[in-house]
């Protein structure tokens, strides 16, 4: 944490107001004593249970003391009370909750389940019995009320303790044969120490409103000490004559427990970094040029066309584009593969050319062709309805994208009860046998099963059977198969293409694995820094003309390279989308850059041989054995 | 892979395993609240009567308690009594303890779940908008307007909202009854006390759940299968949000239980809470014990509800579960 | 030399018991790459982690040279995590984490020297030492991990899919480093990967785990070229290449024609 960081949080208002008010309460408790002490337990005579009048700002309490008086100089006990409920609670609470690691799995094991039990009684109750034994007092109210909230924070410490004690670097470190205390300072400790701290001071104010709860039932400070419980439950009887009497004391815990809460805010904040809250959001590019008039009459087999498509994203100092210029079109039954690295920008391009593109993101097109329809000129019903009847979604992860609360069969009918009003049953039995289409096997039995008795292949093929509830004309497969095994990622490709070989639907695969490409695709668009850089016939992949395709095909071991020689690689990493350089984004890991490369950006154009490549310098077929 | 008994039939292991886990809580919650007695520095019995109470007096009422015998005697005995409802006679009014119980158990029961249900009834559906309102980082405003709402509420105790509430109805306006039980109107002020932190913590926790959810893959799956609004928040958001918000309303009605008690206590309401309070400060043990065994049974039963609950609605907690 | 004999994980009991790993048998002689590939929950993870005693041994010896594991001194084995973003204590220095594998005997003089080596020789910019680990990439983290294991002159080390969360264009040069490490210092190294390309490319030999089991074990040429058990030619089939076959299945030549 640095310290800009630091100040900038304490400058602001949540910072200002949670320092000013510790301040004021710490400079009351320590002041307040000196100062009024004397006044506030000097009996006036006459004016018992008084209003407030100029004298007594606050009015009198039952033995005509000065109630503002003695609020403020209550502060003092009120604080040291919940200060030293937190402090023993916390002791006790490090000590309990690092038994467990210390005794063992079967003795831990135990400790924890107490810990839990203990954890399912609110504190303020246990205080309550315990104050039996303790007796009443400030002393039994302190001890009872520490112990009653040491079980939480022993439970906190053990789950952050075993999380980190189970955390790949410990594991190294023990590996490496470091000490078991050095592990326990360096490692575990530091890690530990945040959660816990934030914890401890937003404990404080809780502690500080039970003891003031046990003062106020007669459990805790006995006069004639008195804390602003205590003072509370003395001005409550007369709150028809003073009412100042009991709101004076509650102020000051409202206040005081609310100081300590938004310090604990506060500390999250400076300590964990809280990166959202400085994001500027963009805002839809006043008005684009308008939707590409009609010149040319679709082509009849288009199924996708995608002009200039360009994906805003919040950044922290501004608005950035992660997606610049996309324009692509897939044909009826075609495959076309998607590839770039993490962060090009291909996932996003994907979810805009399926119209998912989700707030705060914002993704616009010259043209946005689904079967010849340009969706920005449709109303949004139709445009649902065209979009669920004939584009369905593959996501990356099975895992996740079927929903874990609902049946498998229930996720799939329920496109055909939306878009095709099919009635309940009709519907299931179609899902049944999309299910069967995509070789589950007993798909009655299946479609009635949860998505978590399915594995991940099964799950993957139910959501492409998803898709298949209605006609596709297009399938978007985001990385479709990267969370599954090599030999489940064949079946599920298989499918893939079966289905477009079968029903025509045209498949937009993207993935990062240019291989999965090249044996699925015809035709492939390279990615780079958000930008297409290439666009390539998969025949054409071993000539590809841009230096990246090249490097990109090299890097990737197969059986066949030689294991004599260094792996291909390419330096460096790729720009982040919000800083890019001037000229070609690949410039700064190209070998064949020049200050052209550095100062301009090339545009797509004909590579020849039915590709297109945006390089100043590409390769040219005939210098491959040179380069 | 060959299916274990556990992963073939998951809801016997569950429950078993669950009514188990409650058994044995319960039995700790009994013992404790036996040795709570013992636990008490110096002697009970003389402790309750006073210093003035005759030697003759205390030897019958040690007695009479069974004080003398050997402490698994005593253990055997109380397991016995508690086994037949008999909780034992009162140290300070001479009755049974059963009987009291009888007349207080329903005031609090009535306090305590009218506030849950008006706590979830607001709650769920405040948190559940807000959520939507203010998914994928919409509506900053809202969403600071929410959180200080929240917090103020939230740091403001119970038995200060009452206090704040009998000052404003019912010494400013004279509106509502300060206390007692006497027809629905005597409910509104305890009920609001009551509710406005839980309800406040509940709605966050609820609005941060479909936050949440709404950001999962199966939500964008099911916005690509363009799902019509309703659809995707009722059946694809809401049942995935329900397992946090029943485990936290499980808390929340426990601690709606301890706010009885104070909350009771500012408005005399005529329940187990005041009870707690007056007997401990006389030292009237067997109320004590009663009063825990209630508590502490009550607190119990909600968890092994809302574990149930969970289970029922959540397919996949019954294997993790067990 | 590392000798696994016998291995046996097994999770939970009675009838819930699940066998991660099932009398698994391997060698890792100094100076050779033993590659070990499998698909996620072959339990080729869980073998490794037994081998360091991250993982409870249910049965099974591990032997170092003939002898038990000495459990004082310079530990001879070395492991490399798949997560570069897990691996790493995020409050740590990159300087400090790496000092920590130096063996103890080291001066305190000796070791900012020691460590200014070491990332040199894991192709870091000494000047990096430091950084703390959320400042630098995965890529880069990945060797500061490799170099943190290097630090204490293991004999051997374990590579658990130390590529798998980066990305392709930067394995290549992970990968390079490691085998260059390996003919420099001639360490002898565990190479685990759910990749056979990876691994053809890394290893000396190669053993296929299967469902817990070793199904099969010999030297790469043998395993890549006359594989035998029906499941390595299945892994074998199922690799993509862009050594382009047109989209249509099984028309591209897996097997190098030798």
């Amino acid at each position: 944490m640095s310290w800009s960081r630091t100040r900038h949080h304490l400058l602001s208002p949540l910072g200002v107001v949670t320092v000013v008010l510790l301040l004021l309460l710490v400079a009351t408790a320590v002041v307040a004593p000196l100062l009024l002490g004397d006044r506030a337990t000097e009996i006036a005579g006459g004016a018992l249970q008084a209003g407030p009048s100029v004298a007594h700002p606050f009015g009198t309490d039952a033995l005509g003391r000065d109630v503002l008086a003695r609020t403020l100089v209550a502060t003092r006990l009120s604080l040291v009370l919940a200060l030293l409920v937190v402090g023993i609670g916390v002791a006790c609470g490090l000590i309990i909750g690092t038994v467990p690691v210390v005794l063992g799995r079967r003795a831990g094991r135990a400790v924890v389940a107490g810990l839990n039990l203990m954890v399912a009684f609110p504190g303020l109750l246990l205080a309550l019995f315990l104050a039996m034994i303790f007796g009443v007092g400030a002393r039994g109210a302190v001890l009872s009320m520490a112990i009653a909230f040491a079980p939480s924070f022993a439970r906190l410490t053990h789950t952050t303790a075993s999380g980190v004690a189970n955390a790949d670097y410990v594991s190294a470190a023990r590996l490496l044969r470091v000490p078991r205390w050095r592990i326990l300072t360096r490692h575990v400790v530091p890690n530990i120490s945040e959660p816990l701290v934030v914890n401890a001071t937003s404990q404080v104010g809780a502690a500080l409103l039970s003891i003031s709860a046990l003062s106020y039932i007669g459990f805790g400070v006995q006069p004639p000490q008195y804390d602003w419980g205590r003072m509370l439950a003395d001005g409550l009887p007369a709150i028809y004559t003073n009412p100042a009497a009991a709101l004076a004391p509650s102020i000051m815990i409202v206040v005081a427990g609310l100081a300590f809460v938004l310090a604990g805010e506060l500390l999250t904040q400076v300590l964990g970094g809280s990166q959202h809250g400085h994001l500027r959001i963009p805002s839809l590019r006043s008005p684009r040029r308008d939707p590409a008039p009609a010149e040319t009459p679709p082509p009849g087999d288009e199924v996708l066309r995608l002009e200039r498509l360009t994906v805003t994203v919040p950044g922290e100092t501004a608005p950035f584009s992660p997606v610049v210029d996309v324009s692509m079109r897939l044909r009826r039954g075609e495959i076309v593969g998607l590839v770039g690295e993490s962060g090009s920008g291909k996932s996003l391009t994907a979810m805009a050319a399926a119209q998912l593109t989700s707030y705060p993101n914002v993704a616009e097109a010259d043209v946005h062709r689904i079967k010849g329809n340009e969706l920005r000129r449709m109303r949004p019903r139709d445009r649902e309805r065209l979009l669920g009847t004939s584009l369905a979604m593959v996501f990356q992860d099975p895992m996740s994208s079927l929903n874990p609360t609902l049946k498998v069969g229930r996720q799939l009918a329920e496109v055909a009860e939306t878009h095709e009003r099919l009635g309940r049953r009709d519907a299931w039995r179609r899902a049944v046998d999309r299910l069967s289409a995509v070789l589950i096997t007993d798909p009655e039995a299946r479609a009635k099963q949860y998505p978590m008795a399915f594995s991940g292949g099964m799950r993957q093929r139910a959501s492409i059977a998803m898709g298949l509830m209605a006609q596709p004309a297009l399938i978007v497969a985001d990385e479709p198969t990267t969370a599954l095994d090599v030999t489940v990622q064949k079946e599920v490709l298989g499918l893939l293409r079966r289905i477009s070989r079968e029903t025509g639907a045209a498949v937009l695969l993207i993935s990062h694995d240019i291989a999965v490409v090249a044996e699925n695709a015809s035709r492939v668009l390279v990615m780079y820094a958000g930008r297409v850089v290439e666009e390539l016939p998969v025949s054409g992949l071993a000539e590809a003309a841009h230096p990246y395709t090249r490097a990109l095909i090299a890097s990737i071991p197969d059986m066949s390279t030689d294991r004599s020689r260094p792996l291909a690689n390419i330096p460096g990493r790729p720009p982040h989308a919000s800083d890019l350089p001037l000229g070609c984004a690949f410039a700064p890991r190209c070998g064949r850059a020049d200050d052209r490369c550095r100062q301009a950006r090339p545009e797509l154009a004909d590579s020849g041989g039915g590709g297109a490549v945006a390089c100043w310098h590409p390769l040219l077929p005939a210098l491959e054995s040179e380069a | 892979m060959r299916l274990s008994f556990r992963t073939r039939h998951p809801w016997p292991v569950f429950l078993i395993r669950r009514l188990g886990r409650f058994v044995v809580s319960l039995a700790v919650v009994v013992t404790a609240s036996f040795a709570m007695v013992h636990a008490l520095p110096g002697d009970p019995v003389r402790g309750a009567l006073g210093l003035m109470a005759p030697p003759e007096t205390i030897a019958a009422t040690r007695e009479r308690l069974g004080l003398n015998d050997p402490l698994w005697r005593q253990y055997l005995d109380y397991l016995w009594n508690l086994l037949h409802l008999d909780l034992g006679t009162s140290l300070e009014t001479q009755t049974p303890v059963g009987e009291k119980m009888a007349q207080l158990v329903p005031a609090t029961l009535q306090l305590g779940l009218t506030a849950f249900v008006v706590c979830l009834a607001v709650a769920i559906p405040v948190g559940l908008l807000l959520g939507i309102a203010t998914r994928d980082g919409r509506g900053r405003g809202l969403h600071f307007g929410f959180g200080g709402v929240t917090g103020l509420a939230l740091s403001v105790p119970d038995y200060l909202v009452a206090v704040g509430l009998v000052f404003v109805f019912a010494v400013s306006l004279e509106a509502l009854p300060v206390a007692g039980l006497s027809g629905p109107a005597s409910f509104v002020l305890p009920v609001t006390a009551l509710v406005v932190g839980p309800a406040a913590y509940l709605a966050r926790i609820v609005r941060a759940e479909t936050q949440r959810v709404l950001g999962e893959d199966y939500i964008r799956a099911a916005r690509a299968k363009r799902l019509p609004a309703r659809l995707i928040y009722l059946r694809h958001a809401l049942p995935n949000t329900l397992t946090p918000t029943l485990t936290v309303s499980g808390m929340i009605l426990a601690s709606m239980v301890a706010g009885t008690v104070l909350v009771e206590n500012v408005f005399a309401w005529p329940g187990v809470g005041a009870e707690l309070v007056h007997s401990v400060l006389a030292k009237d043990y067997p109320v004590v014990q009663a009063v825990a065994l209630f508590f502490g049974a009550g607190i119990l039963l909600i968890n092994l509800a809302v574990d149930i609950a969970i289970a029922v609605i959540d397919p996949r907690s019954t294997i993790k579960e067990s | 030399m590392l000798e696994l004999r016998d291995i046996v994980v097994r999770y939970g009991h009675g009838q819930g018991a699940v066998t991660a790993v099932d009398e698994v048998s391997l060698t890792v002689a100094a100076g050779s790459i033993v590659g070990l590939v499998g698909e996620s929950g072959s339990g080729k993870s869980t073998l490794a982690r037994a081998a360091v005693g991250l993982a409870p041994l249910t049965s099974g010896t591990i032997l170092w040279k003939g002898a038990a594991l000495d459990a004082h001194g310079s530990p001879p084995l070395q492991y490399v995590f798949q997560d570069p973003y897990a691996s790493l204590n995020p409050r740590m220095s990159v300087g400090a984490s790496i000092a920590e594998g130096l063996p103890r005997a080291s001066g305190r003089r000796e070791r900012p020297a020691r460590v200014t080596e070491l990332l040199e020789m894991v192709r870091l910019d000494p000047g990096d030492v430091h950084k703390r680990p959320r400042q630098l990439s995965g890529g880069q983290r990945q060797r500061v991990a490799i170099a943190r294991a290097l630090a204490a002159e293991p004999e051997v080390l374990i590579a658990d899919e130390i590529t798998s969360a980066l990305d392709v264009s930067v394995q290549g040069a992970v990968l390079n480093l490691l085998k260059e490490i390996q003919t420099r210092t001639g360490v002898g190294i565990l190479f685990i990967s759910h990749n056979l390309a990876v691994v053809r490319y890394m290893a000396d030999s190669i053993a296929v785990m299967k469902s817990g089991r070793l199904v099969e074990h010999g030297t790469t040429e043998d395993v890549i070229e006359r594989s035998e058990h029906p499941y390595t030619k299945q892994l074998l089939e199922a690799i993509p290449t862009v050594t382009m076959g047109q989209g249509v299945v099984g028309s591209n030549p897996v097997v190098p024609t030798a």
